[in-house]
């Protein structure tokens, strides 16, 4: 009996059907994904002995503990460091995939002048020439560290030194035209309040000092009143969500305090007078209560004050943050400064930065070291009531050419750093947070500058922190600025963002929420 | 029609034939231990049969590696019988100081971070609820490798993982395991 094609066809069915039915399609399927995982071209971890390193997190200002997890000597994953006294374990979505930054395709690896690709001696040649005719402008992102000392002293010499403000800091910028303290030395007393009015700064959305607020939100010790047209991320965590119409922070604030008549406000912010009343209630019902926005809002600041909150003045330099304006022959941004920010002020702009966000009309791109790359130190993050002090280890190499801008103009920050270790031990007040030890140690026969490199955080005693007294003799009539809010992501979106950073936010244990799960 | 249910039939049982039996041996790749290793006789001789008597757990709790060549030295330095195996592992390993190139049944690819010391420690878990008793048996047994993949047929896969956790209601997000 010959097989015929309908025999073959009849057998090819039987066959595909027995086929469904064992694991040979499913375990293809899988195992060709896991091959997919270990291309060659895909950079794995490596392997080796672990350790972990506890440091600070040099992303933004804020100065967040973080265990580092290093196999072979190369950081492979991070976390919040539990017992840290300003993050208080807490950590924000980029930070936990940020040592995956540095290979991020935005990196910047070579310089730029104007766009097409050039080298660091031609750089340095056009800058000297820039230094020689002169004057010579420095912008700093974050004032107060090591290396804004350093830029700080390079610019007196041959120009001028300017900083930009942190949203915190334009906050508090009212009080210190009312009070004459610097805005950098001012901050918020978070740890003693029970209520907060916050009008529309994004408390859980990385403002301030994210973690240690987040925790005593997540624990009910807060209330949390959050004023703003938008259901943001943190109105919808929030205690209280108070939509109002946008640009009306000012006049809500007023009618709050009764300055304004109850109907003009009710009429400005969308509330009822009935509304506006009640809020008032809720507010004083339980104290102490602090006010606050997102930015420069003297009305909000107003307001704090006629509620009886109030801002801290802590121990803290405080380099004058003077705008950059006019003309120079040479402008030089430090990579903390935000991928945003653009000089108005004419000359050559040499811009440091690690990625590179793009549309830059910077005249020279300088790839700066990235995360964990260099070393530095964290001052108190801004608008901390306490002063704090960290440094950042360097526990990865750069890949590529690099240099920060303190190495540009031919100094260094070692010196810096310990000359300010050496102050603080021999003022010898405030504690040392080691890294896993709930209770501080007392500086006396330490070595700062060794503690600190392996993790340690200095904390200032807190008997140093000032409550502010402010002269305020009329109520403020200019209505304050009101930018269109922003998250965490809108720093970091136009420069990088990891893909799983929104899933990592979810993980994060910055928005925890009182009950206990997650967002 | 019969003669056409008939091969239906006869190709519906190749292919289970096929995926059920030849394709599991095609699929795994045997290899050999460089020497056949027995774990009940050296729990014998040594005189205790717990695991961390050879596999270190760290002051931190994790997993120390594999013992070194200067742990089996400690015994062999010379051939303690005269198997092939013996022979192999005295002036292949121990005399030149050259570590075992053990086949390790149960590691995890680079991308997955098992903690020993959360899972031994802190949740009590023994070994062989992970390891098979692989521990209690006397012989290694073949180290069976996918072709496609390059993981050991031995490894726990992450559904595994995950149905431990959620019969256990420990939670356990991607950054837990993932790096």
């Amino acid at each position: 009996m010959n097989p015929t094609r309908r025999d073959l066809l009849a057998w090819s069915g039987g066959a595909i059907a027995g086929l469904i039915l064992t694991p040979v399609p499913w375990k293809l399927l899988g195992d060709s994904a896991k091959w997919t995982q270990n291309w060659p071209w895909i950079p794995q971890p490596a392997r080796g002995p672990v350790e972990v390193k506890q440091t600070a997190c040099a992303l933004c200002a804020k100065g967040c503990g973080i265990r580092v997890r290093m196999a072979a000597g190369a950081p492979v994953g991070l976390a919040g460091a539990a017992t840290h006294p300003v993050s208080d374990g807490a950590l924000c979505p980029l930070a936990f995939g940020a040592h995956q930054l540095n290979w991020h395709p935005q990196r910047l690896r070579q310089v730029l002048h104007r766009g097409h690709p050039a080298s660091w001696q031609d750089a340095v040649a056009a800058f000297r020439k820039a230094v020689a005719e002169g004057p010579v402008a420095v912008v700093d992102g974050r004032p107060g560290r090591a290396a804004s000392a350093v830029l700080e002293a390079f610019a007196k010499q041959h120009g001028s030194y300017h900083a930009v403000a942190t949203r915190e800091e334009q906050s508090l910028a009212p009080y210190a035209e009312w009070s004459g303290v610097p805005t950098a030395a001012l901050g918020y007393d978070f740890a003693n309040v029970s209520t907060l009015v916050s009008f529309g700064a994004p408390l859980l959305d990385g403002w301030g000092t994210p973690g240690s607020f987040a925790r005593r939100w997540s624990r009910r010790q807060v209330r949390l009143i959050q004023i703003e047209p938008e259901l943001s991320r943190t109105a919808a965590c929030a205690w209280r969500w108070v939509a109002i119409r946008p640009g009306s922070d000012a006049a809500l604030a007023a009618g709050i305090a009764r300055t304004m008549p109850l109907e003009a406000a009710a009429q400005q912010s969308g509330l009822t007078p009935d509304a506006i009343e009640e809020l008032t209630r809720t507010i004083v019902a339980e104290g102490p209560v602090l006010a606050m926005s997102a930015d420069a809002q003297p009305a909000v600041a107003a307001l704090n004050l006629a509620l009886g909150g109030s801002v801290v003045q802590r121990r803290e330099y405080a380099a004058p943050r003077v705008p950059l304006a006019g003309s120079h022959r040479g402008i030089l941004i430090d990579s903390t400064v935000p991928w945003e920010y653009e000089p108005q002020a004419s000359g050559e702009v040499f811009r440091f930065a690690a990625w590179s966000g793009g549309g830059s009309h910077a005249d020279w791109l300088l790839p700066a070291p990235g995360f964990l790359e260099e070393l530095t130190d964290v001052p108190s993050a801004p608008a901390s009531a306490i002063a704090t002090y960290a440094l950042a280890a360097p526990l990865m190499k750069p890949g590529h050419p690099v240099s920060s801008a303190v190495e540009f103009v031919g100094a260094s920050i070692e010196e810096a750093i310990r000359a300010r270790c050496e102050r603080i031990s021999r003022d010898g007040a405030g504690r040392l947070y080691r890294p896993g030890e709930r209770e501080p140690v007392a500086l006396a026969g330490l070595k700062l500058e060794e503690e600190l490199m392996a993790g340690a955080v200095w904390v200032d005693n807190p008997k140093n922190t000032k409550i502010v007294r402010c002269k305020l003799k009329n109520w403020p009539s200019e209505v304050g600025r009101s930018e269109a809010r922003r998250s965490w992501t809108a720093n970091w979106a136009p420069p990088v963002l990891p893909p799983l950073a929104a899933k990592l936010f979810q993980e994060s244990n910055l928005r925890e929420r009182p009950e206990g799960s997650l967002v | 029609m019969l003669r056409a249910s008939l091969a239906s039939a006869i190709g519906l049982s190749t292919a289970l034939a096929a995926g059920w039996i030849v394709f599991p041996r095609v699929l795994y790749q045997r290899q050999s231990q460089p020497v056949e290793f027995r774990h009940q006789t050296h729990a014998a001789k040594s005189g205790t049969a717990q695991c961390t008597a050879c596999h270190v757990l760290r002051e931190d709790g994790e997993f120390a590696g594999l013992p070194s060549i200067e742990s089996c030295a400690g015994c062999h330095a010379e051939p303690m019988g005269t198997t092939k195996a013996e022979a192999t592992l005295v002036a292949d390993f121990v005399k030149p100081h050259r570590e075992m190139p053990w086949l390790v049944y149960s590691r995890q690819p680079a991308n997955v971070r098992f903690s020993h010391a959360i899972h031994v420690r802190r949740a009590g878990l023994e070994c062989k609820e992970c390891h098979a008793g692989r521990g209690e048996s006397d012989a290694l047994g073949p180290y069976r490798q996918n072709r496609i993949s390059g993981y050991s047929v031995s490894l726990l896969t992450m559904s595994q993982c995950e149905s431990c956790h959620r019969d256990r209601h420990v939670e356990a997000g991607c950054l837990g395991c993932h790096e």
